[in-house]
């Protein structure tokens, strides 16, 4: 008996201090935990990232964590995928298009203090196309590059295979940041992403499991050097506790709120909400070769039948755009002279009618969830509603993320793909209309590629397929709106709305860049 | 004993085994291919077949198994597709942080769970006993993440007197930062075993201060406060010790919620990362750890009744 009691106090005396303990705490330190006083930024996001070496991120939240800690030889502007100098200061393209001259900047210095010039563009370069298979995206950046050769300390010169023109923009993708090469040596593959080392406006301190990645400012940056002392990002997967982090002071900035919180918010003074049209379009796919999607009526009439308003206002709250074309709005090119389809239950009906279609019943692919699809289940309801008011039955069928990517891109000929109207989305990757109107829309690019509308018309791909190889921009621009009148004519999608990147921030903090590509620039960012 | 304590471990071996093929069956029938999540949408087929062959996947499901749970009598878990590590270094990053939250839960709910328990049972029918086993009801009925979300947003959110969430405030170590981010997880966590442990502690007291032996002792002019701790209560606590063990199995789970919501960086918080990104080594080697634990902590109860009740033996006849 003795034992036990002595074992009872012993657990109550351990209780008694852990409790004591926090108590102590709480009077010591005031109710605010890290923020107040230090000159930093702490960001919550929603996913732990899965590597800090750009090369091998495929995700939006490993990409925000690690972009600053590198640059890119090219960088997107602020608000655009327009491009600026970054690592390269001067660019020079051959007349015929295949020749991509790059003159780099003096002085650069990676965090390890090796020295950056051509043979570490050269090394990056070969590194990325090893085709190791955590590399996925060098295949798409870089499929189209001969060779790369540095003649001399800061000129590297690219050569392509054939004419490419959005080639620049993808020489300012995060994913083709340039690492240092002693650095990658040194830690190998599988090591580096997690001991990351590159030359941009941060230097890596930390990654400390599932719960924060410490960085501090690089004051050796070549660049605009950043006006905090840490950035820090903290991995809050649960959305609750993130804005509950929030405005407990805990976190200044917090990453993709619920779009049902927002309004609160808002309205909450102490809080801004910062936001930023992503390069994104959601839309409906439809198989265009086989019924009853072959008809152009039946693509118009779902089309006018689906009120995107009434998506937009009431599921997205916010958290997106009315979509009127396929393109994304902040594309370079894009136009909204293209054909308009307003809402119409009874044009719907006409069209349907007019088409002999009445009474359609078709099924209708959604996804349980996945990268970009904002709210498949609300919004597939609200499209089946749409759809039963003129008539046409819709079956939703659901499939987990990977299996439904599997359908949906599967290497079927047309009469065989069984999702014949499917969810889909899609980010650009370099943020030039081609991103869109050739991957999604040549005829050349039918699953196991991206056009799952199995979409082919040969005056619109005459226009994309001059655009994609003329290097000059100003001949460009013409054909791209003119395919997108004839792509919105014939609507092999139908695109929804447009996502809009959103974070709520303290109020007083400025100069918090959000990118339309989904990363953040903070070199600017002061806090109160 | 040591008889039955060998013949109990030796019985832990089928269990986990079965755990083991369970759990592997379970993420392979999971819909969601490992390799396209991992590389992204835009990996070409040629890349995805060369990393599936590189996981082993192409290999039929039951030469996956045997691969797998070969390495894992070796001590190897294999690597986390998400997070590139070995799982057994990312078990070990986590695991001081899960016992750390389990055992803090653990003796508050024991604690507290015993003494109101016992105050409930000397004190039966009064205004303190209904009151306390009313709390002990709801306590008992309150949703794990539902009671955490309350007590962030009155103690964090309102009145700031704990850190919402994490282990740690950002580059801060030591241990008083930690204690004072414990606080809110492990009341969380341990309210429901507490309600348990009280309504437990009660009946069984009352069952025991019927009997004989108490009513001697009181006869003999014992006072009630020895009687009550000294002759009732360690025969009333052999069903409490069962009840103990078997809440260690509640806390388990309730912590895997738990540590989402408090952003609790645990093995509950590397399972649910490990199913959300379809990390099926991840989730296999977890699973299989927790598993291993609330055996153990099992066995260690079965043994302990031995201790707590000489009556009991484990000679088999």
């Amino acid at each position: 008996m003795k034992k036990l009691a002595l074992l009872i106090m012993v657990l109550l005396i351990a209780g008694l201090l852990l409790v004591g303990c926090g108590s102590d705490d709480v009077t010591d330190d005031g109710t605010t935990t890290t923020t107040s006083g230090e000159n930093q930024l702490i960001i919550g996001i929603s996913s732990v990232p899965v590597s800090l070496d750009e090369q091998q991120i495929s995700d939006y939240n490993s990409d925000r964590v690690a972009s600053e800690l590198y640059d890119t030889l090219l960088r997107f502007t602020d608000d655009s995928t327009d491009v600026e100098p970054g690592l390269a200061t001067d660019w020079d393209v051959s007349e015929d298009g295949l020749t991509y001259t790059i003159t780099l900047r003096d002085g650069v210095k990676f965090h390890d203090g090796t020295d950056f010039d051509a043979d570490a563009v050269v090394y990056n370069f070969e590194r990325f196309t090893s085709g190791e298979p955590v590399f996925a995206y060098a295949d798409p950046i870089f499929d189209m590059v001969d060779s790369v050769s540095a003649p001399d300390e800061s000129t590297v010169v690219f050569k392509l295979k054939e004419p490419f023109a959005p080639f620049l923009a993808h020489l300012a993708m995060t994913q083709f940041s340039i690492v240092s090469p002693t650095a990658a040596e040194e830690s190998g593959i599988q090591d580096f992403g997690r001991n990351p080392v590159g030359t941009g406006p941060y230097k890596f301190v930390s990654w400390t499991g599932e719960t924060e990645v410490i960085m501090e400012r690089n004051d050796d940056y070549w660049g605009d050097k950043p006006n905090i002392d840490r950035l820090i990002y903290r991995f809050i997967t649960d959305d609750n506790t993130r804005l509950n982090e929030l405005e407990a002071g805990s976190i200044d900035i917090a990453v993709d709120p619920l779009p049902d919180s927002i309004a609160g918010f808002e309205a909450h003074s102490g809080f801004q909400i910062l936001q930023e049209p992503g390069l994104h379009t959601w839309y409906l796919s439809l198989n265009t070769q086989v019924p009853p999607f072959d008809k152009a009526e039946v693509r118009h009439a779902f089309y006018h039948a689906i009120d995107r308003e009434a998506i937009v206002d009431n599921i997205l709250l916010g958290t997106g755009v009315l979509a009127v074309n396929f393109l994304p709005p902040a594309t370079p090119g894009y136009t909204d002279d293209v054909p308009k389809y307003e809402f119409s239950p009874e044009k719907a009906k006409e069209l349907l009618a007019e088409a002999g279609e009445e009474n359609l019943t078709v099924d209708f692919w959604v996804p349980e969830g996945g990268s970009g699809m904002q709210s498949p289940d609300a919004m597939a309801t609200a499209i089946q509603g749409d759809l039963a008011n003129v008539g046409v039955t819709l079956n939703i069928k659901k499939l987990e993320w990977g299996a439904y990517l599997d359908q949906m891109f599967g290497d079927f000929p047309p009469e065989d793909q069984e999702m014949l109207l499917g969810q889909m989305s899609w980010i650009s990757d370099n943020g030039d209309p081609d991103n869109f109107l050739y991957f999604l829309c040549s005829n050349t690019q039918w699953p196991p590629n991206y056009n799952s509308a199995y979409y082919s018309n040969d005056d619109f791909e005459k226009l994309i397929i001059e655009a994609r190889f003329n290097p000059v921009w100003e001949e460009r621009e013409p054909l791209y709106k003119e395919a997108q009148q004839i792509l919105m004519g014939d609507l092999p999608y139908l695109p929804i709305d447009h996502e809009i990147i959103t974070a709520i921030g303290r109020e007083g903090i400025t100069g918090f860049v959000i990118h339309p590509r989904g990363f953040f620039r903070t070199t600017g960012v002061t806090v109160p | 004993m040591l008889r039955y304590a060998i013949k109990r471990v030796l019985q832990l071996i089928p269990i986990l085994i079965g755990v083991s093929m369970l759990v592997f069956l379970i993420m392979q029938l999971t819909p969601g291919d490992p390799a396209k999540l991992i590389l992204g949408p835009r990996a070409s087929q040629e890349t995805l077949e060369a990393y599936r062959r590189e996981l082993g996947l192409h290999l039929p499901i039951w030469q996956q198994y045997l691969n797998w749970i070969g390495n894992v009598l070796r001590g190897n878990l294999g690597n986390s597709l998400h997070f590139k590590k070995p799982v057994t270094d990312l078990i070990m990053e986590r695991l001081a942080a899960t016992l750390i939250l389990s055992i803090a839960s653990m003796i508050l709910a024991t604690v507290f769970g015993v003494v109101t328990g016992v105050i409930s049972a000397t004190k039966q029918y009064s205004l303190a006993d209904r009151t306390m086993m009313t709390l002990a009801l709801i306590g008992f009925c309150l949703p794990v993440f539902w009671f955490g979300l309350l007590l962030q947003f009155v103690f964090s959110i309102r009145l700031g007197w704990f850190p919402a969430s994490g282990i740690n405030s950002p580059g801060v170590t030591g241990w008083q930062d930690m204690a004072w981010h414990l606080v809110l997880p492990s009341i969380a966590l341990a309210v429901g075993a507490m309600a348990t442990i009280a309504r437990m502690t009660r009946s069984s007291m009352l069952e025991v201060i019927r009997q004989d032996y108490i009513r001697t002792a009181r006869a003999k002019g014992v006072s009630w406060r020895e009687i009550s701790y000294n002759h009732a209560l360690r025969n009333a606590l052999i069903p409490v010790v069962t009840v103990v063990g078997s809440q260690f199995g509640y806390l388990l789970s309730g912590q895997i919620l738990l540590e989402v919501v408090f952003n609790w960086p645990g093995l509950g918080q590397l399972m649910v990362n490990g199913i959300m990104y379809r990390d099926f080594p991840l989730v296999q080697g977890t699973v299989l750890v927790v598993a291993a634990m609330y055996v153990v902590v099992n066995l260690i109860v079965d043994l302990l009744y031995g201790f707590l009740d000489p009556r009991i033996k484990y000679e088999e006849n």
